[in-house]
């Protein structure tokens, strides 16, 4: 199975063809929509969490959909880097936490959705639930550890050296 | 360019990065931190003024935009400790990489739109739009001009390690 996603016609595309759109605009796109989703997220993360009062955290809901943007141009450029590198990446500890990181960071995003954006509070522009502080945290710790874990994933070697494994 | 190389290496921040094995992760780190900053503020602000998210005021989300600048630093930091500090060919591999000079073309206009943004008086008429309301059209091609350069800046920042593959798409 992993040696048939590995060598399908797409991750040998994805992997060894010349052509600029293969597996470098690929990583890029996958930098990109890191930078939009972990951006985006983390600023409104901050507003919950108080900075910049003027902005009305209501009409923050509007940049869900940009959010989900990012996440999927990284989801599809991510599983081409995938396909392309399966086995290493299926042999990569570090990869998995990454993996962690961003479920556990979307569902907080979800959750942000559905307990603050909401909330009657938040609805009416009358105030903020106390717990959104707790959501605004979790995801920046979220994101700020795949973030890490997903560039520890290209240093096997040096994350052998320093954690043992 | 020979010159600025050997300035670059008399820092001795090249034979930092080769003693110890966790400047190079930990600086890409850090620079993947400042770019989320960046786009995140900046982006945000760009896109308010090409019409997202109306009834947040400009002028609010404009106050996000020292995040920005502080993300611009760690980047500006951490990319030099890549350029002096590169254990392979040296600064002069980064300096005379296609990809790397169309990079900081791009942040160099980048940040002209920017000074531009602010001395023309474009951000004060775009401070004066009402939350529900349309950003001028200067403003409007300001925000564009900024996402395509950032965005630009992160492709081509993506091509350095693989230069080859641009000199081969543009026959060179």
């Amino acid at each position: 199975m992993i040696d048939l996603i590995e060598n399908s016609a797409y991750a040998i595309w994805v992997r060894e063809s010349p052509s600029i759109w293969a597996y470098t605009t690929i990583l890029s796109l996958h930098a990109m929509g890191l930078a939009i989703v972990v951006g985006i997220n983390t600023m409104v993360a901050l507003r919950l969490i108080g900075y910049v009062p003027e902005i009305p955290i209501a009409k923050l809901r509007q940049l869900y959909p940009w959010m989900y943007l990012g996440f999927t141009v990284n989801a599809a450029s991510g599983l081409s880097l995938l396909a392309a590198n399966l086995t290493n990446d299926l042999h990569n500890w570090m990869f998995f936490v990454k993996l962690s990181m961003i479920a556990l960071a979307m569902v907080n995003l979800e959750m942000t959705r559905m307990r603050v954006f909401d909330h009657p509070l938040v609805v009416n522009g009358t105030g903020v639930p106390a717990e959104a502080k707790r959501f605004a945290i979790a995801s920046i710790v979220f994101w700020t550890i795949a973030i890490i874990a997903g560039r520890l994933t290209e240093y096997p070697s040096f994350v052998r050296a320093w954690f043992g494994f | 360019m020979d010159a600025i190389a050997q300035m670059m290496v008399s820092t001795g921040i090249d034979e930092f990065v080769a003693a110890k094995d966790w400047v190079w992760p930990v600086c890409e780190i850090l620079h993947f931190f400042g770019m989320a900053l960046l786009i995140g503020s900046v982006g945000l602000a760009d896109l308010r003024m090409l019409g997202v998210a109306k009834g947040v005021p400009i002028k609010a989300l404009e106050r996000l935009i020292p995040l920005g600048v502080i993300g611009f630093v760690v980047n500006l930091i951490t990319g030099f400790i890549f350029v002096a500090g590169n254990p392979v060919g040296g600064p002069q591999e980064y300096l005379g990489n296609l990809a790397f000079q169309l990079k900081m073309l791009l942040v160099l206009i980048a940040g002209i739109n920017l000074l531009l943004f602010y001395v023309t008086g474009i951000a004060r008429a775009a401070d004066a739009v009402t939350p529900e309301g349309n950003a001028p059209t200067s403003a409007k091609v300001v925000a564009a001009v900024s996402l395509v350069a950032w965005f630009g800046v992160i492709f081509f920042g993506r091509f350095i390690m693989y230069n080859d593959t641009l000199l081969y798409a543009l026959g060179l």
